[in-house]
C-alpha cells in the first residue's frame, strides 16, 4: 500500500519519466523525431498540470473521448484521468494500490480496470484533486456512471455531458444544447470566459489534424507497412491530449514526412513484413515492450485499427465551431462502435481489411470492457466471412495479473503459425 | 388466482394467449426496456411483451459465445432464447440506448435473428427540457416507423385508448403494493414477483382482469404475512420469484422492490389532461418515470429508493446486482450510504440472472437478519 507520507499526487513521476523516455529517445541513433516531439509534448501536458496544481490554477478532470478542446479554448488545465491513471500505474507500478483503492471505495470487481483504477487514484491522492469532473457516456456505461463518484471523492462539482445515441439532426441539436450547458457551467466555476475566436481557430486545427491522421492512415496502406505496431497508441494520445493543439499538427506533420520516406524507399516497420495485422482495442499497457519485440521476431505488424485510426468522413468548419466541435465527436473513430452497431460498422472492418491488405485480425478482449467484447464473434465473423482469421485475447489493459507474457506469447506464435500455414 | 399468473409465468414465451394471438395472425412486438412505451404497440393493434431470459439459471452457451463471458447474464440469457428460436413468433423487437448490456443485444439480435422489425430509441440520460424534446422526437419517430411498417395509423383515440388501459393495469398494481405496506401483508414478495412477471407477458386487457380478480380474492382472505424483518430488493433486473422465496424463507418479507421488472415498470401513471396531445403525455411520462441507474443526476433514483423504504417501512435493502451490470454496480457505493445515512442498513449481494439464491447467498442473508435483529432490539 502505498503510505501516508507519499500520499502526494504522482504528477512529479509522470514529469520525470516523460523526462527519462525523452533522454532514451534522445541517446538512440535511430531515434524518431517524431517520438521524440511525442514525449515532449507529454512532458509539456504534464508540467502544465503540475503547475497548475502548485499554483492552485482551475484544473477540470474528463473522461475519455471528451472534447478537450473546449478546455483549451478557455484556458482551463485539463487532466485526462484514464491516460493519466494509465501512466501512473506504468511509470509507478502501483496498479494493485489503485485497484484496491477503487475496490476499497465499493466498486465491484467487474468494474473494468481504467475506472476501478482511477477511482483509485484520486481515492489515495496519486491524481490531484481537480475543480471540477467533466465526463460523458461515451464510449460505454463505466464512463457514464463514473462521474458522480468522483465529484464525491474530490468534493467537487461535476458536469455530465449527454451524448446522444445516434445521428439525427435532432440528436446533433441536443448534442450542440449540451456543449452550450456545459460551457456556462465552466464558465460560471471558473471564472474563464469562452474565447470564441480561439474556438475557432482551435476547430481549424482539429479538421487539419483529422487530415493528417487519415494521410498517414493512406501511408500504413503500403506494404511494407512504414509504421511500428503500436504506434497507432500514439495517434490515439494525440487526439486525447492535444486537439487543435499546435504542438500536434506539428508531430503530426513530422511523422507523416516520415512515413512517406519509408515508403517512397521500401522500408517497413520490421525488417521482414510477413503478416498485416488489423488489431482491435486496447492491448495490455504492460506488455508494449513485448508486443513491440514480437512484432519484430516475426514480422507481424498492425497496419489498422478501424475503431482508433480510422477518422469517419466530413471536413469541420471553424465558423460554425460549436456545431463542429459536436460534429468532430461524430467523426471519431471509435464511434463506429457507439450508436447501434449496424451494417455501416461491419462494412468499414471489411473495407478496412481489403483496403490494407490484412492477413489476419487480434482482438485485445479486456476482461472488464463488455461494450467491446460484445463485438468480439461478431467482428470475428464478419472478417472470417473475407477469409481473415481472427486471434482473440483475453487480457486487461492495465491489471497485469490477468495474463502474462508467456501466455501471450503462446497464443501469438499459435496465430502466427496458423497464418504462416494458409 | 395466482395459478394463472404462474401458468403464464412456466410457460412463457409461448404463452397460450400468446400462440391464440398468433393464430388469428396477430402481430408480436418484444421490448427490452422500460424507456420503450409499450402502448404505443398496443395502439397499433400488437401484442407488446417484454424479452426476458431463461426462468432459472442456466448455462449460456450460445449467450456467452456471442455476447462473450463478460456481458450481463441478463442479456446473454434472453439472447440465448432468441437464437435458439425461443421467440420465433416475434414480429419486431424494440430497444433502448440504456445500457451497454441492453444494447449490445440488441445489436446482435438485429444481426443474428431473423426478426422482421427492428427500432431502437435514443434515450437521453437527463431530464433536461431538451432532453425532453430530444425523447419526444425519438418517440414520434418510432410511432412512424411502426405505422410506416404496418401499413396503420395510430390515432390519438387508439393511443388514449391504449393509455388507459395501461393506467388501469398501473393503478391495480399500486393496490397490490398497498396490500404490501400492511403491518402484515396480505401477499408475499414472492407471489406478487409472479403477478409482476405475468403484467409484461400477457395481453393487459386479461391481465387487468385477472389481477381484479387477485385483489378481491385477497380482499377476502385472512391469510396474512409476517416476517421477523421488511426488506426492500433493489438492483439489476430479477424475474425469478424463487429468488425472493429463498429471502423470505429464512423469516423475512420483502414488502416492495426497486426493480425495472417491478416498481420501475408500473410505478408512474401516463398523466392525460386535455390538452396534451397523448404522444406528449406518454413520452413524458417515460422519462420521468422512476429512474434506472443509467440516468443523471442518480440522486433522483436514490430519492425515490429512500421515499419507497420510508412508505413501506423498511427494515434493510438487499441489492441485487448482476454480474457486470455496470449502471448498477457503479451507483451501489453512493446509494449505499445514502441508505446508512437514514439508518437503513444494506446487503449487497453478486447474483447471475434467474438466479433461486444459492446457498451461499441464504447464508449472506442470514447473517444479514440476524444483523437486523440485533439492531432492531
Ligand atoms: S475499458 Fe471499456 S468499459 Fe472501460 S472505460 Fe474503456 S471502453 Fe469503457
Ligand atoms: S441494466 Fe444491468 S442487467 Fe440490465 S441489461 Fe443493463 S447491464 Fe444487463
Amino acid at each position: 500500500m502505498i503510505n501516508a507520507e507519499e500520499k502526494k499526487d504522482k504528477i512529479d513521476s509522470l514529469v520525470r519519466a516523460c523526462g527519462v523516455l525523452l533522454r532514451m529517445n534522445k541517446a538512440r541513433p535511430d531515434g524518431r523525431k517524431s517520438e521524440r516531439l511525442y514525449y515532449e509534448m507529454l512532458a509539456n501536458y504534464y508540467t502544465r498540470l503540475q503547475s497548475a496544481r502548485d499554483e492552485g490554477k482551475f484544473i477540470a478532470a474528463h473522461t475519455v473521448f471528451f472534447p478537450t478542446e473546449i478546455l483549451y479554448a478557455m484556458d482551463i488545465v485539463p487532466m485526462h484521468t484514464e491516460t493519466t491513471t494509465w501512466m501512473i500505474s506504468l511509470f509507478t507500478g502501483e496498479c494493485a494500490d489503485l485497484l484496491s483503492a477503487g475496490a476499497d471505495l465499493g466498486l465491484a470487481p467487474e468494474i473494468c480496470t481504467p475506472h476501478r483504477g482511477l477511482a483509485g487514484a484520486f481515492a489515495i491522492g496519486a491524481l490531484p484533486r481537480p475543480d471540477v469532473m467533466l465526463w460523458s457516456n461515451l464510449i460505454c456505461d463505466n464512463t457514464a456512471k463514473s462521474g458522480e463518484l468522483l465529484m464525491e471523492v474530490n468534493h467537487c462539482p461535476g458536469f455530465f455531458l449527454d451524448h446522444p445515441f445516434q445521428h439525427s439532426e435532432d440528436e446533433k441539436k441536443y448534442l450542440v444544447g449540451e456543449l452550450d450547458s456545459m460551457i456556462r457551467f465552466l464558465e460560471e466555476q471558473s471564472g474563464h470566459k469562452m474565447d470564441w475566436d480561439r474556438l475557432a481557430e482551435i476547430v481549424g486545427l482539429i479538421d487539419k489534424q483529422i487530415e493528417l491522421f487519415r494521410e498517414i492512415c493512406e501511408l500504413r496502406k503500403a506494404v511494407p507497412s512504414p509504421f511500428h505496431t503500436q504506434g497507432f497508441l500514439e495517434l490515439l494520445t494525440i487526439d486525447y491530449l492535444f486537439p487543435g493543439q499546435p504542438e500536434a499538427i506539428n508531430y503530426l506533420e513530422t511523422l507523416r514526412a516520415e512515413l512517406a520516406e519509408k515508403v517512397s524507399s521500401g522500408q517497413g516497420a520490421v525488417s521482414n513484413e510477413r503478416f498485416r495485422l488489423m488489431s482491435f482495442f486496447i492491448p495490455p499497457m504492460y506488455l508494449m515492450g513485448f508486443l513491440e519485440r514480437i512484432s519484430q521476431e516475426y514480422g507481424a505488424v498492425s497496419v489498422t485499427e478501424p475503431f482508433f485510426t480510422y477518422w469517419g468522413e466530413g471536413r469541420l468548419d471553424p465558423s460554425r465551431p460549436l456545431e463542429s466541435v459536436a460534429e468532430k465527436s461524430y467523426m471519431i473513430p471509435e464511434m463506429r462502435m457507439y450508436g447501434p452497431l449496424d451494417d455501416r460498422a461491419l462494412k468499414s472492418i471489411v473495407s478496412c481489411a481489403e483496403q490494407y491488405k490484412v492477413d489476419g485480425a487480434i482482438y485485445y478482449a479486456d476482461v472488464g470492457c463488455r461494450h467491446s467484447c460484445a463485438t468480439v464473434k461478431l467482428f470475428k465473423d464478419t472478417l472470417n466471412k473475407i477469409d481473415v482469421p481472427m486471434l482473440t485475447l483475453d487480457c486487461d489493459v492495465v491489471d497485469p495479473t490477468i495474463t502474462s507474457e508467456e501466455e501471450m506469447r503462446e497464443k501469438l506464435e499459435q496465430f502466427f503459425e496458423l497464418l504462416e500455414d494458409r | 388466482m395466482l395459478e394463472r399468473f404462474r401458468e403464464v409465468n412456466n410457460t412463457f414465451p409461448k404463452t397460450s394467449e400468446i400462440l391464440e394471438h398468433k393464430g388469428k395472425s396477430g402481430l408480436v412486438f418484444g421490448w427490452l426496456c422500460t424507456y420503450v412505451p409499450d402502448e404505443i404497440i398496443h395502439a397499433a393493434g400488437a401484442l407488446p411483451i417484454r424479452i426476458t431470459g431463461h426462468r432459472q439459471e442456466t448455462e449460456l452457451e450460445d449467450g456467452s459465445a456471442y455476447l462473450y463471458v463478460n456481458n450481463c447474464s441478463f442479456s446473454r440469457s434472453c439472447l440465448q432464447m432468441g437464437l435458439r428460436g425461443e421467440y420465433d413468433f416475434l414480429d419486431g423487437v424494440v430497444g433502448g440506448s440504456t445500457c451497454d448490456g441492453a444494447r449490445r443485444l440488441f445489436d446482435l439480435w438485429r444481426h443474428y435473428i431473423g426478426t422482421q422489425f427492428h427500432h431502437v430509441l435514443t434515450v437521453p440520460r437527463k431530464y433536461t427540457p431538451e432532453a425532453h424534446t430530444l425523447y419526444y422526437r425519438q418517440v414520434v419517430q418510432f410511432k412512424e416507423h411502426l405505422e410506416e411498417f404496418l401499413g396503420i395509423q395510430i390515432t390519438d383515440e387508439k393511443l388514449r385508448q391504449s393509455i388507459e388501459l395501461y393506467n388501469e393495469s398501473r393503478a391495480l398494481l399500486k393496490n397490490l403494493y398497498e396490500l404490501r405496506k400492511l403491518d402484515n401483508p396480505l401477499i408475499t414478495g414472492a407471489e406478487t414477483m409472479e403477478v409482476l412477471d405475468a403484467s409484461f407477458r400477457m395481453p393487459k386487457e386479461l391481465f387487468n382482469l385477472c389481477l381484479n380478480d387477485l385483489l378481491r380474492d385477497l380482499s377476502n382472505s385472512t391469510q396474512t404475512h409476517q416476517g421477523k424483518a421488511r426488506l426492500m430488493v433493489t438492483g439489476s433486473v430479477l424475474t425469478n420469484p424463487d429468488f425472493i422465496k429463498s429471502i423470505e424463507d429464512q423469516g423475512a418479507l420483502v414488502v416492495t422492490d426497486e426493480l425495472c421488472t417491478s416498481t420501475r415498470y408500473w410505478s408512474d401513471p401516463v398523466v392525460l389532461d386535455g390538452d396534451t396531445p397523448p404522444l406528449q403525455a406518454i413520452s413524458q411520462r417515460y422519462l420521468n418515470n422512476f429512474p434506472c441507474a443509467r440516468m443523471f443526476p442518480s440522486d433522483e433514483r436514490f430519492n425515490r429508493i429512500l421515499e419507497l423504504a420510508r412508505d413501506f417501512r423498511v427494515d434493510g435493502v438487499i441489492s441485487q446486482i448482476i454480474r457486470y451490470c455496470v449502471p448498477y454496480a457503479h451507483d451501489l457505493p453512493l446509494l449505499t450510504r445514502r441508505l446508512q445515512a437514514q439508518g437503513i442498513p444494506t446487503l449487497a449481494i453478486d447474483v447471475e440472472y434467474g438466479t433461486s439464491g444459492s446457498g451461499q447467498i441464504q447464508t449472506r442473508v442470514q447473517a444479514f437478519l440476524e444483523m437486523l435483529k440485533v439492531k432492531q432490539r
